[in-house]
């Protein structure tokens, strides 16, 4: 992919004091695509986006929007670009329409324009102070003007959170339409469920690092091979027992177990089974004791996501 | 023309700020025939107070040019721009934070040296046009009470005011550009200009205040004088352009 289109960041770090928030961050995203960043809270889905379009500058590293390098305050950047933030403080004496022309200050006239035409379709009254907007309202305000500028590369921090279904489908359609057009759309948001839909591809965060980085179509197939396995244990001998069996099986004698978590008398293990046969085979490995009640059941995609990255918070 | 919403918030406060000076201005020279009758009765009474007594020695002296300079810089200008550039200079940055919406006032693509830029000279016009303005009125005021006074010098006093005034909100702003609670900074500045003043009343210490630098003493000299002050104006000169300088530092590396 020539270096002119997409996002190439290569190695970004940023720490806040002592809090290393992103570390070593490398992404290469090619245009015309929607690209889903994933991860829980404090992950580093923000702060990156927020380099990426010049607002927070990194430590180290490199980074090119459509082009333009990261440098200085990052004007190039967001002069190709546009944001969408995610937390959301707007001026609620102004106006919608008249807010919509604030944000868009700098780009030109047909910017504003198409996101007063995206933020009618979005059912948003011009006319109404923003104050009186409701969170959802003020969330589809900031992504009418990302989405207005005819610009190559859209960052969207969070562009679903807090909308209800039919209003969150509407932001994604039209997501998934810009990218059609040949856009770059990078988003991030808490909910894998949500943007699998829309996204080509999916980047987890945890803490500060990217741990995985695939298709939403790989992850099903990933789904549909994992199996939960869950023992309930009658007493805490047998947990005892399980969790340094956990130990054994965690070396090169039983590769197929995934993780295994114990929490006072629950245990929780996952398998990676290929298939039925490879199920059966680690589940005999397990060789579970007698006295516990077993239950089996499939991943769902989060599960999936927190189970075999071994990440919590989604 | 549509204005847009800084500079129309920015209208709106110069407008209560240039009418406080105004009235403060026609009441003080509207006064004059009463305080011109008792300045020998007036200077007993201060005569405890050194600073004072010297203050009315100079007003018995010079007259209504020292009254007219004394009432509109001294007192006017500086007690309520001082507390205007402090309100407008701490909400200038620190105010977005606090409120939550320097994410987006950065994220347009605009760059930073020009949004800070335009926020400073929207504050600085909004702290020094009044100056003037009220300024300009001086002489057709004083026809109301049979007395006259040159234009020229007293502009010349309006620049030295507002460039005083100027270095207390670029300080004022350097403060902003870098912190987030814009009370607190509004309150230090009124505190530390509060203190300045009532250290000028103490003649022992007198000569720390920074209202030395603006005070009927300096202002009949550039008034007699017909120039302006060149030590003070360089001093006020450089402290405008370091701070503003070292704002533009600092903007251009905060976190939203």
């Amino acid at each position: 992919m020539p270096l002119h289109q997409g996002i190439h960041a290569s190695a970004l770090v940023r720490t806040f004091g002592s809090i290393r928030a992103v570390s070593d961050i490398s992404l290469n995203i090619a245009p015309g695509t929607v690209t889903g960043i994933l991860g829980p809270n404090g992950s580093g889905k923000s702060t990156t986006l927020r380099m990426l379009c010049g607002l927070v500058r990194p430590d180290s590293g490199t980074a090119t929007v459509a082009g333009a390098a990261l440098l200085g305050d990052g004007t190039a950047v967001r002069k190709v670009s546009t944001f969408a933030p995610g937390e959301i403080a707007l001026y609620g004496e102004m106006k919608g329409g008249e807010h919509l022309e604030w944000l868009l200050r700098g780009r030109p006239q047909a910017a504003i324009d198409h996101s007063r035409a995206i933020a009618k379709q979005l059912g948003l009254p011009p006319d109404k102070k923003v104050h009186a907007y409701s969170h959802g309202m003020k969330r589809q305000l900031l992504f009418a003007a990302a989405m207005g500028p005819d610009v190559p590369v859209r960052i969207l921090d969070e562009p679903t959170e807090g909308l209800d279904p039919a209003k969150r489908q509407e932001v994604l359609d039209l997501i998934a339409a810009d990218a059609k057009a040949g856009n770059l759309v990078l988003l991030s948001s808490h909910h894998l469920s949500e943007v699998q839909a829309v996204c080509e591809r999916l980047v987890f965060f945890h803490a500060g690092k990217i741990i995985a980085d695939e298709s939403p179509a790989k992850l099903v197939t990933r789904a549909r091979r994992t199996v939960l396995i869950e023992y309930m244990t009658a007493d805490e001998a047998s947990l005892a027992q399980l969790v340094m069996r956990r130990e054994i099986g965690e070396g090169s004698s039983n590769p197929t177990i995934a993780d295994c978590v114990a929490a006072d008398l629950e245990v929780h293990v996952t398998l990676l089974a290929d298939d039925s046969r490879d199920f059966l085979v680690a589940f005999a490995n397990l060789d579970a004791p007698a006295s516990l009640a077993i239950t089996i059941g499939r991943l769902s995609l989060t599960d999936l996501y927190r189970t075999v990255y071994g990440v919590s918070g989604l | 023309m549509k204005l847009s919403r800084s500079v129309r918030n920015s209208i709106f406060m110069g407008l209560g700020y240039l009418i406080a000076l105004e009235l403060m201005l026609v009441a003080a020279i509207l006064f004059w025939p009463n305080f011109e009758e008792n300045t020998g009765a007036l200077k007993l009474l201060a005569a405890p107070i050194p600073m004072l007594k010297d203050m009315f020695a100079q007003l018995e002296a010079k007259g209504v040019s020292a009254y007219v300079l004394s009432q509109h810089f001294f007192k006017g200008c500086n007690v309520l721009g001082c507390a205007v550039a402090a309100l407008i200079g701490s909400a200038a940055i620190a105010g977005e934070a606090h409120r939550g919406t320097m994410e987006i006032l950065l994220m347009r693509p605009l760059s930073r040296r020009r949004i800070l830029m335009e926020r400073w000279l929207l504050g600085g016009a909004q702290i020094t046009l009044p100056i003037f303005l009220t300024t300009l009125t001086v002489p057709l005021l004083l026809t109301q009470v049979d007395e006259s006074i040159t234009l020229g010098p007293l502009l010349l006093c309006a620049v030295h005011q507002s460039l005083f005034l100027l270095a207390i909100y670029s300080i004022t702003f350097l403060l902003s550009t870098k912190g987030r609670a814009p009370l607190q900074i509004a309150f230090g500045m009124l505190v530390f200009a509060i203190f300045n003043f009532s250290i000028y009343m103490v003649k022992t210490v007198t000569h720390w205040s920074l209202f030395r630098l603006a005070d009927m003493e300096t202002f009949l000299d550039i008034y007699e004088s017909g120039s302006l002050h060149t030590t003070y104006t360089l001093y006020f000169a450089a402290a405008i352009g370091a701070c503003l300088l070292a704002s533009l530092a600092v903007f251009e590396r905060r976190v939203p």
